[in-house]
């Protein structure tokens, strides 16, 4: 079974993990950054171990977004950005190949274990089951 | 799936000799291409139970041979297609050449390949691909894994590729675009060592491979064009940047820079055989930008400390370099070798002149961050890095800008 495991994050976190603070994020730290990093490593070097890891990947900062689209005459509308400074955003993602919901969510119970600084509440890690591309019994 | 070390490394080395032989005697590129990939299977199959034939590349060639020859038969069959039935008549009669004594020169056959792969028609992605594969001897398989891409999508690659030069001639370019086609060949072999170089952590082991592959490669090449400046400062530079692997990157794959690193952990050997390249090319006509660029890296080797880096001696080479090529990152490079003669100001004076060329790259602020923060110009330098590190998509880079903004944290 496949599944997508998603992390969010606001612009404000992102800015934080840069080393400008805001209210609401605590600037992190040349020590906390290194131990995020390293945490999020040993994961993924664990995961392409136990072949449960398909893809993952680490998004761009929400700044960075354009939205494609149509208005009401059908005229493509293309803008960049903005979010809320402090609106949760897709921040990374995981497309895992696991043996059970009760396993992939064991993983995703790690990844909320990984380190940040004193102060900072974490989104829920996200779990979405992916749809089978190939046909079972009708 | 694969074999043991020593099948696998003689089936590298005869893969490239293999498919030169069938495409010489048939044509059919791509056909031959596929045969030869069945035939290094069975071989990895066979030979570690049933012991190495007498002569392994006359075996591969014969196994390779019978299967191109069925694939034909039956395309012809289905297609009547009647030059393939002409092309199935060899050229001479068939018989493996006996070792040490072959009746094509083999080694000239991937040299052939080598051009036919990176023909200027294919996309770059396109050329590493059907190099790695056709002369490389790496399987589809091998090759996804190392660019990180589905298996499906490499192979629909590499037969794209092979479409497109189907119909070429098995043959070197004549006098008068030779020069102009290896150097597109040395831009592949260097293209394939950088993928493998600037690795990410969790693939690192995987990728590795690549630059490996690349060096083996260039090492053939310069076998059979040993008086080639380019070449030879090609392989010159590859030794000398591989020769800082190891210590290029952290515990968790964290970059870390050319001064930082333990100097202890270099590969001394890879130096002196990079160096005395280094002289060697330099011998070899006026230097173009592969031997300058090597050239540069043999000093950064050389030297025991980051203190006893002779940049002045950097500084001249890249000079000569910025003058040879238009890319804006060897200015950028000049720019860095210039503030360590002339200190950070001068550095950023000189930074301006990129305004223009490079607003907005993540390089230019990442050089400019570097020279704030030797000129003590906190603030400014850790706003520098952060701009890097938004701007940068490599992961291992954005984590290691971010790193030196949060060093500078107040």
């Amino acid at each position: 079974m496949k599944y997508l495991v998603m992390v969010q994050g606001s612009q404000a976190d992102y800015e934080a993990m840069s080393g400008k603070p805001s209210a609401d994020s605590p600037a992190w730290s040349e020590k906390e950054l290194q131990a995020m990093f390293a945490f999020m490593s040993e994961l993924n070097n664990d995961l392409a171990e136990s072949g449960e890891l398909v893809d993952g990947q680490g998004l761009t900062e929400p700044a960075q977004t354009r939205f494609v689209s149509r208005d009401k005459d059908g005229r493509p509308v293309i803008t960049d950005g903005p979010y809320g400074e402090t609106k949760e955003v897709l921040a990374g993602y995981w497309v895992l190949d696991c043996e059970s919901l009760e396993r992939v969510t064991e993983i995703a119970l790690r990844i909320s274990e990984c380190p940040s600084p004193e102060g900072v509440v974490d989104p829920p890690v996200v779990i979405r089951p992916l749809q089978d591309a190939s046909g079972g019994e009708v | 799936m694969r074999p043991t070390t020593g099948t696998e490394d003689l089936l590298r080395l005869h893969a490239p000799q293999v498919l030169g032989a069938l495409v010489r005697r048939y044509g059919h590129f791509g056909a031959a291409e596929d045969a030869v990939q069945e035939a290094l299977l069975a071989a990895a199959r066979q030979w570690p139970d049933q012991g190495l034939p007498e002569n392994p590349r006359g075996w591969l060639i014969k196994v390779a041979s019978r299967r191109l020859m069925d694939q034909l038969r039956a395309d012809e069959a289905r297609r009547r297609r009647e030059e393939d039935a002409a092309r199935l008549t060899p050229r001479d009669a068939f018989t493996a050449p006996p070792p040490g004594e072959s009746r094509a020169p083999a080694d000239d056959d991937t040299l052939t390949l080598l051009f036919l792969c990176c023909r200027p028609e294919l996309s770059p992605a396109a050329q590493v691909a059907l190099t790695l594969r056709a002369v490389g001897g790496l399987t589809t398989a091998e090759i996804a894994r190392a660019h990180l891409v589905p298996e499906a999508t490499m192979a629909q690659r590499i037969s794209r590729a092979k479409a497109k030069i189907k119909g070429a001639p098995f043959r070197q370019p004549g006098p008068a675009d030779r020069d102009a086609r290896l150097a597109v060949v040395l831009q592949v072999l260097y293209l394939i060592f950088n993928e493998g170089y600037t690795a990410t952590s969790g693939d690192a082991l995987r990728r590795a491979d690549l630059a490996r592959e690349a060096i083996r490669l260039t090492r053939a090449v310069r076998r059979l064009l040993p008086r080639e400046g380019p070449v030879t400062g090609l392989l010159a530079l590859m030794l000398l940047t591989e020769a800082r692997s190891a210590a290029r990157t952290g515990p968790h794959g964290e970059l870390i820079p050319l001064d930082e690193q333990d100097r202890t952990r270099w590969d001394r050997r890879a130096i002196a055989e990079g160096t005395a390249l280094v002289e060697e090319a330099l011998a070899q006509g006026p230097p173009g930008p592969y031997q300058l660029q090597a050239a540069i890296a043999a000093l950064h080797d050389e030297a025991a400390t980051p203190d006893s880096t002779d940049w002045p001696q950097i500084l001249a080479l890249y000079d000569i370099l910025v003058r040879l090529t238009p890319e804006p990152m060897a200015g950028l490079g000049r720019t860095v070798a210039y503030a360590m003669v002339h200190g950070p100001h001068a550095g950023l004076d000189e930074l301006a002149s990129f305004e223009d060329e490079l607003r907005g790259h993540y390089r230019l602020d990442a050089v400019r961050a570097h020279l704030l923060e030797k000129a003590g110009d906190t603030e400014r330098a850790r706003a520098a890095y952060r701009s890097a590190a938004r701007g940068t998509l490599s992961r291992p880079e954005a984590h290691y800008l971010q790193t030196r903004a949060a060093r500078l944290a107040p």
